[in-house]
């Protein structure tokens, strides 16, 4: 049994244990930006500036003193959460993260859960009989969609549904109530299903296939059990684990980098879009608070999915 | 079901009972489209067209351009009646009108905006000269007034500038070095849009999210899909003259605008601006039921709106459904040599550089203006030798237009009476911005060069990824060719030929890094004249001098062409009029 | 033993259907390196958009440049990326993953966990957009990203790998026998993944063709050149306006490829271990490695 202590422990080793990893990310992350990264003083200056303004606002940015002197600021600032403002409009980084990745989570969460469920029902079914119909039409809808390039979806969708049928706008979040929220999660909810379904389809179908075949289970069906309640009963309850770490997994994901095709191309003013915009732009504090955070996330997840192991399975226990 | 479905439709439910309580839309909406994201709302940063627009609505310029006149002229916006000008040139005092204030803000005591005052106007100036404040903006007054020498940098917003005089609440005297007879027109530039220090100072860094200023609009929302602006309670500028305007029945009384003579601005009671980079959605997002209001016609969808193109004409289902209004562009695309690089510009050697000159030629009369206007610019735009586009005073509609003809056989000439062979031409770097239709520009052009005998293995494409990365090649001369779009911020020959004044060169608007003595003495002189034929002929003789040096391949002056619904009542026009039309546009009583 | 076994299902029906797809897509690339044809995809043959004829089969872009030779050019371009990147970011992963592997707990393996560890955590396509930005001036930018962000996958499988074989009776032979572990992983741990290298090195040449279409696709893609990226890249703008050639052309080019390739990945996987689970694109690697 896991006690709470016993858990805290484990919490706390695991964070402890990611401090070679956070300090990795940003360290690599702050040597592409820094050292090979675009010079945003470029894109701060004006239509004729002179050599000394070049110069100027170079300093400014920082860009004339020592590597190492730049990332141990860098690391102080961030652990009193100083993030800093962008370079380009000024914003203070908190606020832009405040303001962007609701947006990102809202345009992109439905088709997330969406893209779960359908895969998981999908999955169901095809798990009841493999290698009947339906695990034919499966496997043939989870190689197409994983053959599928979200860059051909995202223009198709946009094409089909903004245009042609003109069900939905065909770009932006000009959201100011819920109807408005519905037109526009559209198009991004299922662009992110036809991302998402064949890969998790293929994924959760295997989990379950390999559950089914497990003693227990086997051994319930030759005592009759009906197949719907092993299936649910049994079979769901054992194959919860993985799929619950895939969750646990992409949830950073989508909540910092976004889908960068889908919001650029839709125009939706999230985080993978600043981030994008950071990245090319050489806007530096947003982009290191970006991978800051998403690093964090990501030890987060690790340590989630760790502790869901625990509840869901006892045996496992600290080593 | 599965479970996790659950929870969303629940959500969904929620959502869509709280839907029928949203609050009724406003009476007139107005949303407008442009091509670009701005990056930051600080008038000192507003250098380009898209923070132009937002800028020139939520804070206010001294002058502005008059909203009908054509060719532009200035008006007084927050000033009261134009400046007066001593003998000299070198002495003007500005009065600002005695009703305008600031909207209200939290940067102000008690949250009330208050007057805009003469120290506005010098804080507002003397503001680009604060290394803090990182001015795109500072180069059109350095140097000019009194106190702001080259290299001047201000450390302290207090300390006096000699140039720079309050003269009693409401008048600003400010002192010239030299005339500049274009000081006026910098003054309705969005750069120079009067800020107030308290705002500033509050906001600090994010004072580019924050605007606070005396402009039509106040901002609501902004993000990077679209603003949403709405009345400033505090703007007065009397009633809205049309004649004063320019406006002209036979030119004007087909956009509706005659109702609008005598109503207070802004007459929206919401403007919302959207930012729409890719030019097809422009498109669907304008003809879908849902979309915005107005639409730059993009080159693609060129077919299915022109019926004719000389003179212009629309398709009839086009014509009977918007309101449409075309017109030239105030500024230029053209293609440049890097004559830093001694393989194809300047050269020491007279000999050389003469085989230099005659390569640039033969790359110049290679070039298809006609297949690169019909390509990419709907066949309409205006091409024309040089830098002095056609909405310039100094354009000579008599000009040679052999720098614009296309002739590849007179390329093949001067290449092999030069002695360029293919084997001894130079490896020329092409820079371009990322983006598909530089990239198809950059695919025709090789083609064309290619057709003269110029290999395409000495032509190596190097594509940048923002305008920041292509400024930086650029402004460290690592490009051979460019192609730039060079935007007036006024109607004056100056502003375009400056692009080859020798100490301008990279990092600053002479990209060309052309230096031609003789060329900077008469700019120079021209830089001084008052209009007139003598500057006229200035100007002139300058434009010929870089052409018969080939240093530019072009130009070519794009035609805006607009469609918006019948209900929007304006006349739409992003080049020098820029933002402050939206002040004057109004919505039909039945909406669209 | 399980390696030996895997061969005789290869020759399969299974596989039969998706080795054709993929052997008429490498004479269409063959054809572009020898010069046979797809060489004029850059020059202007004709007046733009022109719907497709004898002349041009699949019609002409913006620019009267005929789209079937762009097509061609960018078959070729799609294997020259691929293989440039499958195959070094393969053997890199197979060469730090058994040397890793077969060191359990000491540094290199310390070294490599942390490093794969440390890329896993950035955003994916936010590591190759900025490592390709930070060798923006080498013409393969793109590619030493893709090899340099790919190859950390490949290395923990191998490691797992080299794991279990290294408790293998033959390796504690070898050992025995005085063999060097250098040796010992040359002639022993690496043929022993042969299987697993082929199946990683399928998986990577489609993720390398998909991160080129969505880098093109961004503008940060081929410094110079034709793609089905920079294809769907010009179709985005125009398709809105009703010209479909470009984005019919590079979407099926694209999409039968990668379909034949997971297919044939499939296959090979089926009969390596028949109860792998493997996912097919690093972008989802999360996912793949931790599951």
């Amino acid at each position: 049994m896991t006690t709470p202590g016993s858990r805290r422990t484990l919490v706390a080793r695991r964070l402890l244990g990611a401090l070679p990893l956070l300090l990795g990310v940003t360290l690599v992350s702050f040597t592409l930006t820094v050292h090979f990264g675009p010079d945003q003083a470029w894109e701060l200056l004006g239509r004729n500036p002179t050599p000394e303004q070049v110069e100027q606002v170079q300093r400014q940015l920082g860009q004339d003193r020592p590597f190492l002197m730049r990332y141990g600021e860098f690391l102080q600032r961030l652990t009193r959460l100083e993030l800093g403002h962008s370079q380009a409009s000024g914003e203070s980084v908190t606020g832009l993260l405040a303001r962007t990745v609701p947006v990102s989570l809202l345009a992109l969460a439905p088709g997330f859960v969406l893209g779960i469920a359908l895969a998981l029902a999908l999955a169901l079914a095809a798990a009841w009989r493999p290698g009947g119909r339906i695990d034919r039409l499966c496997r043939g809808l989870s190689s197409l969609g994983m053959s599928l390039s979200v860059v051909i979806t995202v223009i198709a969708l946009q094409a089909i549904f903004g245009v042609w049928l003109d069900w939905f706008p065909v770009r932006g979040w000009a959201v100011d109530n819920a109807a408005s929220y519905l037109a526009h999660v559209a198009v991004p909810t299922m662009a992110m299903v036809a991302a998402n379904l064949g890969y998790n389809l293929r994924f959760f179908r295997a989990v379950l296939v390999a559950t089914i075949n497990e003693p227990p289970a086997r051994t319930a069906l030759a005592y009759g059990l009906p197949k719907s309640r092993i299936l649910t009963r049994y079979v769901l309850r054992a194959a919860l684990l993985p799929i619950l770490t895939r969750v646990v997994f992409s949830v950073p994901l989508i909540l910092i980098s976004g889908s960068l095709v889908i919001e650029s191309h839709l125009g939706i003013p999230g985080a993978g879009r600043i981030t994008f915009d950071a990245v090319t732009s050489g806007d530096q504090p947003v982009l290191m608070a970006v991978v800051s955070l998403s690093a964090v996330l990501f030890v987060v997840a690790l340590t989630a999915a760790d502790l869901l192991a625990r509840l869901v399975d006892p045996r496992i226990r600290a080593a | 079901m599965p479970p996790a479905r659950l929870p969303w439709l629940l959500a969904l439910t929620l959502l869509l009972a709280a839907c029928q309580q949203s609050e009724p839309e406003p009476l007139k909406v107005y949303r407008h489209a442009i091509d670009g994201i701005p990056a930051s709302l600080d008038p000192a940063h507003a250098d380009d067209v898209y923070a132009a627009t937002l800028v020139t609505n939520l804070y206010d310029t001294l002058y502005r351009y008059k909203y009908l006149a054509r060719p532009y002229e200035l008006t007084p916006s927050l000033a009261d009646g134009f400046p007066e000008v001593s003998e000299d040139g070198l002495t003007y005092r500005i009065r600002l009108r005695d009703d305008a204030r600031f909207a209200d803000d939290e940067a102000f005591p008690g949250g009330v905006g208050r007057p805009v005052r003469a120290t506005d106007v010098v804080y507002s100036l003397k503001r680009h000269f604060l290394p803090d404040t990182r001015s795109r903006g500072d180069w059109l007054w350095r140097d000019r007034i009194v106190g702001l020498d080259e290299g001047t940098r201000l450390s302290d917003p207090d300390a006096p500038v000699e140039g720079l005089q309050v003269e009693d609440p409401l008048t600003v005297k400010i002192r010239l070095r030299r005339p500049y007879p274009q000081f006026t027109h910098t003054l309705a530039m969005a750069l120079s849009a009067i800020v107030a220090r308290e705002a500033v100072e509050h906001y600090g860094r994010s004072f580019g999210v924050n605007p606070v200023g005396s402009g039509p609009f106040v901002l609501a929302r902004f993000d990077e899909s679209r603003a949403v602006l709405e009345p400033n309670e505090h703007f007065r500028r009397g009633v809205i003259d049309l004649d004063a305007e320019g406006y002209d029945p036979a030119r004007h009384d087909r956009f509706g605008l005659a109702r609008i003579d005598g109503l207070t601005f802004p007459l929206l009671d919401r403007l919302e601006v959207h930012f729409i980079p890719e030019p097809t959605t422009r498109w669907t997002s304008f003809t879908a039921s849902s979309g915005v209001d107005v639409v730059m016609v993009p080159p693609e969808l060129s077919e299915r709106v022109l019926a004719e193109r000389d003179p212009i004409r629309l398709r009839p289902e086009i014509a009977s459904r918007y309101r449409s209004w075309h017109g030239p562009e105030a500024g230029f695309v053209f293609h440049g040599f890097n004559m830093d690089n001694p393989e194809i510009g300047h050269h020491p050697d007279p000999g050389r550089a003469a085989r230099n000159r005659a390569l640039r030629c033969a790359l110049r009369d290679a070039f298809d203006w006609q297949a690169r206007n019909r390509a990419f610019y709907h066949g309409l735009g205006q091409i024309f030798p040089g830098a002095i586009p056609p909405i310039l005073p100094a354009y000579d509609p008599d000009a040679d237009a052999d720098s614009i003809s296309h002739s590849p056989r007179r390329a093949r000439a001067r290449l092999a009476e030069a002695g360029w062979q293919t084997d001894n031409l130079p490896r020329l770097v092409y820079g371009l911005e990322s983006s598909v239709h530089q990239r198809q520009m950059f695919e025709q052009f090789r083609a064309w060069a290619q057709a003269i005998g110029f290999p395409a293995s000495r032509l190596e494409a190097r594509a940048y990824a923002s305008f920041g990365e292509y400024a930086r090649a650029l402004g460290t001369r690592q490009v051979d060719l460019f192609l730039l779009g060079w935007t007036l911020a006024y109607p004056d020959a100056q502003y375009s030929l400056q692009l080859f004044y020798g100490p301008n060169a990279a990092p600053g608007a002479n990209s060309f890094n052309y230096a031609n003595p003789t060329f900077d003495q008469l700019f120079e002189q021209a830089s001084s004249l008052p209009a007139g034929p003598r500057r006229t002929r200035l100007y002139r003789q300058l434009n010929r001098i870089v052409i018969e040096d080939c240093v530019i391949i072009g130009s070519l002056a794009r035609t805006r062409l607009f469609l918006w619904k019948p209900h929007v009542l304006m006349l739409p026009d992003r080049d020098m009029v820029g933002g402050h039309f939206l002040r004057f546009v109004d919505i039909a009583d039945q909406g669209g | 033993m399980k390696a030996p076994a895997t061969t005789h299902k290869l020759t399969a029906g299974g596989l039969r259907a998706p080795l054709a797809v993929i052997a008429v897509y490498l004479v269409a690339a063959a054809g572009v390196w020898l010069g046979w044809w797809g060489t004029d995809w850059s020059g202007i043959q004709a007046s733009g958009r022109q719907p497709p004829s004898p002349e041009h089969w699949l019609g002409t872009n913006l620019l009267g440049q005929d789209i079937f030779s762009r097509l061609l050019a960018g078959t070729a371009t799609a294997f020259e990326v691929g293989l440039l990147v499958s195959v070094p970011a393969t053997l890199l992963g197979a060469l730090v993953g058994a040397f890793a592997g077969y060191f359990p707990q000491r540094w290199p393996d310390a070294v490599l966990m942390w490093l794969t560890g440390t890329l896993d955590a950035i955003p994916f396509y936010l590591f190759v957009i900025a490592l390709s930005y930070a060798m923006r001036d080498h013409p393969a930018a793109m590619q030493l990203a893709m090899i340099m962000t790919f190859w950390t996958l490949t290395a923990r499988i191998v490691r797992a790998e080299t794991l279990r074989i290294r408790q293998l009776g033959f390796v504690a032979a070898a050992r025995v026998s005085g063999l060097g572990s250098w040796q010992i992983i040359r002639r022993h741990v690496v043929p022993h993944t042969v299987h697993i290298l082929l199946v990683q090195a399928a998986i990577l040449f489609v993720a390398a063709i998909k991160a080129e279409v969505l880098l093109s696709f961004l503008g940060l893609g081929l410094q110079d050149g034709v793609s089905w990226g920079i294809m769907l890249a010009e179709a985005s703008q125009e398709i809105l306006a009703g010209h479909y050639g470009n984005f019919v052309a590079a979407s099926a080019a694209l999409l039968l490829l990668v379909l034949a390739i997971n297919r044939m990945t499939d296959e090979l996987q089926r009969s390596a271990d028949p109860r792998s689970r493997g996912s097919a694109d690093p972008a989802a690697r999360h996912e793949a490695t931790r599951a």
